[in-house]
């Protein structure tokens, strides 16, 4: 970097440079107050908090225990199986979101009739609060009255219900359908995006060479869309970890604790257990873990545009 | 990138100092500890001055009877409103634990005895018997397991408007269809029943219960199946809170040893794990299973006529094991310290509140038995097992002498302290693991000794 | 001409595929629907029928009017009582309303400024702010959701709609900054040059000409801003504490736990709550989706 410019410098190489900075400065401001005063403040605060001990039923003592809640986090009985639960629930979702956005885009792609249908609906699962997603398949699953459970019997298929949410396997199965319902349009507009960028004349020039479907889609289509599905994995990984409305309300982290992700009990440790200082620590700790996933992520796509 | 790294850092050290200047260096601060005590309060026989508005925090159950209840104290006393708001019992005490923590509670509210112990401490409730010493004489009417589960540090902090048992509930003509005539007496005769009756075809699972995690009910089921295997107090803890069942001869192994047992072999419905209160009923009332535990007040709602085919055949039997003991619980009104910080008016409102809801009107537990005979809740107030009034409605849909005999076996739960509830959360948890077979019995009940000391150590 | 059998395989196939997506992803609408028309009774039957076979419209005029529903009167799968609560659909969703269209509002009015100034404008610090700002967005909810609380009571806007708008507008306006300065950015700033030739201040160039240009980004933002905070869960079940000012998520998480709810009515509450996001999700797919396919192509 070279020495910084002086003023007389600035103003010849871009004469509207002192308003150009006010009139940004004034444009940026209201939003950054917002921004501050109700994001990163509360933020800070938080931060703060997790350094001392603060037990909800004990108000009058905050003694200050520097990295005990976090070590208290790491060391407790849940940490290590919750990411577990939550690592397997992440990647099983990505990749469900994924290969469900990649077949939706690639249908989306093509000239059949009947996908103008699912062009009108595809956006539906996404625009809906995430609790009433939740609830509707909590409904659906339901081990008596569920409507899933009624038409495989009416079918033949089950010769009795299943308790879908009260059977470990099942609930976090039926916890990454219901994820893959709600996430998975995203991916799929996104892809379909991508795959609009690809040139028809790479699939004119396959045809000609005779490629069938699979093959110009593993050697044409998969490699172009590589960026896009970089963006989308990273975007759908971080929404996996976060995951908490859908494990609330369809199925408050059990049985046992077989879909307790790590945000639920980042819920648990001060609503169940009472103690704010290492929930919060528990909030930090997921945070970095996301904010080191996205760095990797810069780092992939940073080499993805050298290699292109 | 580096110097961006290092600015970055900077300005974010600084934010945290400059965040903590400014605030209260204790967040969230609420309010004083009953230990300080300010100037005793003025006895409540002195009129309320000025109108008085206080909000009342109930779970979602029978609104309209609230709602009709406020509306008659209201008329009885037009200087006081109460306005009405509700959460659903499965989200009440965090929703409850959100409010106090931000210091902003109502002035009334429910209470359960599972978490008295916890927000009395915190000094969230005010102690009835010592604001208001007119509800004091309610306390000796009251049924020992209801009291226990109202006092902390020998303070009364709730007049009781339900106070029930856990009691083992069977559908009698699903019984009989499979060839029993009598409810059985221990677990191993349940087991018999239940395969029997699954063999027959009667039930594809005989049992079921309502142990989703969220249910609060869940404990109190597994702990009454625990006191019915053992004679005597002590099952779960000693006199000095120290857990006593994590050993391989303790009631609750049994217990454990059984539940995976009828969990394996099909008579159990797993879908229990994710069931709550009122699934359970609408299932037990369509015939799908034979035998459960449940508060008792459900044995209303199935023996209603028009339940369904089976209304009326559903009877209640002692809780199955050696002592027959059960569990009682209480849930009461109770005022937060938010009514005594507000002054002598509002606690004098507040007073007649506890005497209206909790108490006599005219000689008579005007609200409690009105639930009792409308609703078939059950009760602490000893005189009302007198009642003829009380007995011709229990009579409808129970059997009388039965109901009291599980009253006098009832006790209430175990290790009511502080930290009860953090781990009665991670004790549900752990028991539905031990029934899915993801450790063994003895594995869980350490698990739940080995928490159940942490917490004790760090108070 | 002759269809090849191959064709005709690959186009049986492909419609199938198509069809079962349909079924998954509009099925639970439909089931939900369907269910709202339904009594409890004939909701509880096993097998439930999709279709109902005596619909009915109690169950709307309940949540309406108070009205109880015939069905609840002649025979009980249910307990006697029935919760008012699952009338407080229709005031929660008329705070979800007015919260998400002032959200929208200081979206517009705060992003498009400041979209601006990242977009076209130099100045210091112009990358660290952007960071910064949309670095706020990676602290998960539950973190600062107390903290948050204890400010806005000492701010003493416990339970209104100010409380919410601000929160909603703090999550939303990073995002609508991001998106709109990548569509700017996009722009040719040919436009912008011939009016600062002819002598436009910055404001003048961004309402007269920059504006204009940019409507479809910015109704596309408008929507992801009114949807955002329309659905957001967390913070409003947290700041909340009465039907002054809790959303429709709050009470639909809240009725659906509710024993003395029946299932029909906790229908009704699910297809009341997901109206406005499906028809914005409707009429608006052609913005929505050029304006979240733009941030993805352009980076």
């Amino acid at each position: 970097m070279s020495a910084p410019l002086t003023i007389k410098e600035k103003l010849r190489r871009n004469p509207n440079w002192f308003t150009e900075g006010l009139y940004a400065y004034a444009s940026v401001l209201p939003a950054l107050l917002v921004i501050i005063l109700f994001t990163i403040y509360p933020i800070f605060y938080a931060v703060r908090i997790s350094f001392y001990q603060n037990i909800l039923t004990k108000p009058n003592s905050h003694p200050f225990v520097g990295l005990k809640n976090f070590h208290d986090v790491i060391t407790s009985y849940y940490f290590k199986n919750s990411l577990i639960n939550t690592g397997i629930y992440t990647i099983a979702s990505v990749t469900g979101v994924i290969i469900f956005g990649l077949i939706v885009a690639l249908l989306l792609n093509t000239k059949i009739r009947s996908v103008n249908a699912l062009k009108i609906i595809i956006l539906l699962p996404w625009a809906i609060p995430a609790v009433v997603a939740g609830l509707m398949w909590k409904w659906i699953l339901n081990s008596d009255f569920g409507i899933l459970n009624g038409i495989l019997y009416s079918l033949g298929a089950i010769e009795s219900y299943i308790p879908f949410l009260a059977n470990p396997i099942l609930a976090k199965l039926s916890l990454i359908m219901a994820h893959i319902w709600k996430e998975g349009p995203l991916a799929a507009i996104f892809i379909l995006a991508g795959l609009q960028l690809i040139p028809n004349e790479f699939y004119e020039a396959a045809k000609i060479d005779g490629g069938g479907d699979l093959l110009v889609f593993r050697f044409i289509t998969l490699p172009l869309l590589r960026p896009i599905l970089l963006v989308v994995l990273v975007y759908e990984t971080m929404t996996a970890i976060l995951t908490f409305d859908l494990v609330y309300v369809m199925t408050g982290g059990g049985p046992g604790d077989s879909t307790a992700l790590i945000s639920w009990f980042a819920y648990a440790e001060i609503y169940k257990f009472l103690n704010l200082g290492t929930g919060i620590a528990l909030s930090i700790i997921i945070a970095l873990i996301t904010l080191i996933l996205i760095i990797l992520y810069m780092r992939a796509l940073k080499t993805e545009d050298a290699i292109s | 990138m580096n110097r961006k790294l290092h600015v970055l850092t900077i300005m974010f050290i600084v934010a945290l100092v400059v965040s903590g200047c400014g605030t209260k260096a204790t967040p969230p601060a609420t309010t004083k500890p009953p230990e300080v005590a300010t100037e005793v309060p003025v006895a409540t026989e002195v009129p309320v001055t000025e109108p008085v508005t206080m909000d009342f925090v109930v779970w979602s159950y029978g609104l309209d009877t609230v709602n009709d209840n406020i509306k008659n104290f209201q008329a009885l006393n037009p200087d006081i409103t109460i306005t009405l708001k509700d959460y659903s019992w499965l989200d009440y005490h965090d929703t409850m634990v959100g409010v106090f923590a931000a210091n902003n509670p109502p002035y009334l509210l429910y209470g359960s005895d599972h978490w008295l112990n916890e927000w009395a401490s915190a000094g969230w409730l005010a102690p009835l018997d010592k604001y208001c010493p007119n509800v004091a004489e309610y306390s000796n009417e009251v049924a020992p397991y209801a009291l226990q589960g109202m006092t902390y540090n020998g303070e009364v902090y709730g007049v009781s408007y339900y106070a029930d048992t856990m009691d083992f509930m069977y559908n009698d003509a699903l019984l009989q269809q499979g060839g029993f005539t009598t409810a059985p007496a221990t677990l191993d005769d349940l087991y018999t029943q239940a395969l029997a009756l699954k063999a027959q075809g009667v039930n594809q699972y005989p049992i079921i219960m309502a142990w989703s995690q969220k249910e609060g009910a869940f404990p109190e089921a597994w702990t009454s199946l625990v006191f019915a295997q053992q004679e005597g107090g002590n099952a779960l803890f000693d006199a000095d809170l120290n857990p006593v069942f994590n050993t391989a001869d303790s009631a609750a192994f049994k217990v454990m040893e059984w539940l995976r047992k009828v969990y394996t072999e099909g008579l159990l419905d797993p879908a229990s794990l994710s069931m709550a209160e009122i699934d359970q009923v609408k299932s037990m009332q369509a015939g799908a299973h034979t035998f459960t535990i449940a508060p008792q007040y459900n044995m209303a709602e199935l023996n209603k006529p028009a339940s369904g085919e089976f209304a009326g055949k559903f009877k209640i039997a002692l809780m199955p094991g050696p002592s027959h003991a059960t569990v009682g619980y209480v849930r009461f009104y109770a005022m937060t310290q938010k009514v005594v910080d507000a002054g002598p008016d509002y606690i004098a409102a507040a007073c007649k509140f506890m005497d209206y809801f909790g108490g006599k009107t005219n000689g008579d537990y005007t609200v409690v038995k009105r639930w009792a005979v409308e609703n078939g809740l059950g009760f602490a107030q000893l005189p009302l097992f007198d009642d003829p009034t009380v007995i011709a409605a229990f009579g409808k849909w129970g059997d009388v002498p039965m109901i009291k005999q599980n009253a006098t076996l009832a006790r209430a739960k175990e290790g009511m302290t502080p930290w009860y509830g953090i781990w009665d959360v991670y004790a549900r948890a752990e028991i539905q693991k031990g029934i899915l077979g993801q450790q063994s019995s003895l594995d869980t009940l350490n698990n739940m000794a080995t928490k159940w000391v942490e917490l004790k150590a760090a108070q | 001409m002759k269809i090849k059998p191959r064709a005709l395989t690959r186009s049986i196939f492909l419609n199938l595929l198509v069809l079962i997506l349909i079924v998954y992803i509009a099925g639970p609408f439909i089931w939900v629907i369907s269910a709202s028309f339904q009594g409890e009774n004939e909701l509880l039957k096993k097998p439930p029928s999709i279709i109902p076979k005596n619909p009915t419209t109690d169950n709307y005029r309940y949540v309406f009017t108070g009205q109880v529903p015939t069905s609840y009167e002649v025979t009980g799968q249910l307990r006697s009582r029935i919760s008012q609560e699952a009338r407080l659909i229709a005031p929660a969703l008329k705070n979800s309303f007015i919260i998400a269209i002032s959200v929208l509002l200081i979206n517009l009015l705060f992003a498009t400024p400041a979209a601006y100034a990242f977009a076209r404008l130099r100045w210091k610090f112009r990358n660290g702010f952007y960071n910064f700002i949309l670095g706020s967005r990676l602290m998960p909810a539950m973190a600062i959701a107390i903290p948050y609380y204890v400010i806005i009571q000492s701010l003493k806007l416990m339970n209104t709609h100010l409380s919410l708008i601000l929160v909603h507008s703090a999550l939303t306006i990073p995002f609508s900054i991001w998106f709109l300065t990548l569509y700017i950015t996009n722009i040719p700033r040919d436009m912008e040059e011939a009016g600062l030739v002819d002598g436009c201040n910055y404001f003048q160039l961004l309402k007269n000409i920059v504006v204009p240009m940019i409507l479809p980004g910015l109704v596309a933002a408008s929507a992801f801003a009114f949807m955002t905070s329309y659905n957001e869960f967390l913070f409003a079940r947290f700041l909340t504490t009465s039907i002054a000012s809790q959303t429709g998520p709050v009470i639909i998480s809240s009725i659906s736990g509710n024993p003395d709810v029946s299932y029909s009515l906790i229908s009704v509450c699910l297809t009341l709550g997901m109206i406005p996001p499906v028809i914005l999700a409707i009429t608006m797919r052609k913005w929505l989706t050029e304006g979240l396919s733009s941030t993805i192509t352009f980076r």
